[in-house]
């Protein structure tokens, strides 16, 4: 979380020094009267930046995938039966017949 | 499940609202504006695909989670935000 948190908040204030630099163009334009055609170029370069560091922070900010497959490594609750202390021997299953001798003929 | 589509609808909700002040500060307008929005998105599935290591099927049921989940409700984000942009920094 921490990590891309903050690499989002960079590209944030990149981008808010992105909109002042433009504003600021926009200004000169009107006393030199001439036309927008587009943003300057190091402006674009801060899009870009920031647009990049927003990417990473999108991927790495909001947590990580959880395996959706039940016999996967990180899917604690599945593999609890599988663990000694969780086994149950007090159960209904006592009161019916042993069939070892079933299996031995 | 649960868990990995609140991730992929939060990452597109920050990229729509990112794009669409980029948008709004290159001064696009009409169609390329739409444009952007779909090479955005298209840029947060591919990112989206590296996150989960290219092996889609581990994580979601099928290829629409990834490529289409939260693609309008972005676009209402992306379209605030590309007109707020905007207007500050061209009108006003």
């Amino acid at each position: 979380m921490g990590a891309g948190f903050l690499v989002g908040v960079i590209g944030v204030l990149i981008l808010s020094h992105a909109t002042y630099s433009t504003i600021q163009y926009r200004a000169l334009l009107k006393i030199t009267e001439e036309e927008f055609s587009g943003p300057p170029i190091d402006v674009v370069i801060e899009l870009i930046v920031s647009l990049v560091l927003c990417l990473w922070a999108a991927m790495a900010a909001p947590g990580n995938f959880k395996s959706i497959h039940p016999q996967s490594e990180e899917n604690r609750v599945v593999a609890l039966p599988a663990n000694l202390d969780f086994m149950i021997f007090n159960h209904r299953g006592k009161i019916f017949p042993l069939e070892t001798e079933l299996k031995l003929k | 499940m649960q868990n990995n589509m609140k991730v992929i609808l939060y990452s597109r909700t920050f990229m729509a609202i990112i794009g669409g002040v980029i948008a709004g500060i290159l001064g696009l307008t009409s169609l390329t504006g739409f444009i952007f929005y779909f090479l955005v998105m298209a840029m947060t599935s591919v990112a989206l695909t590296a996150k989960a290591k290219f092996s889609i099927h581990s994580y979601f049921d099928s290829w629409n989670r990834i490529l289409l989940d939260g693609f309008f409700g972005g676009l209402m984000s992306f379209v605030l935000f590309w007109t707020f942009a905007y207007d500050i920094v061209h009108i006003f």
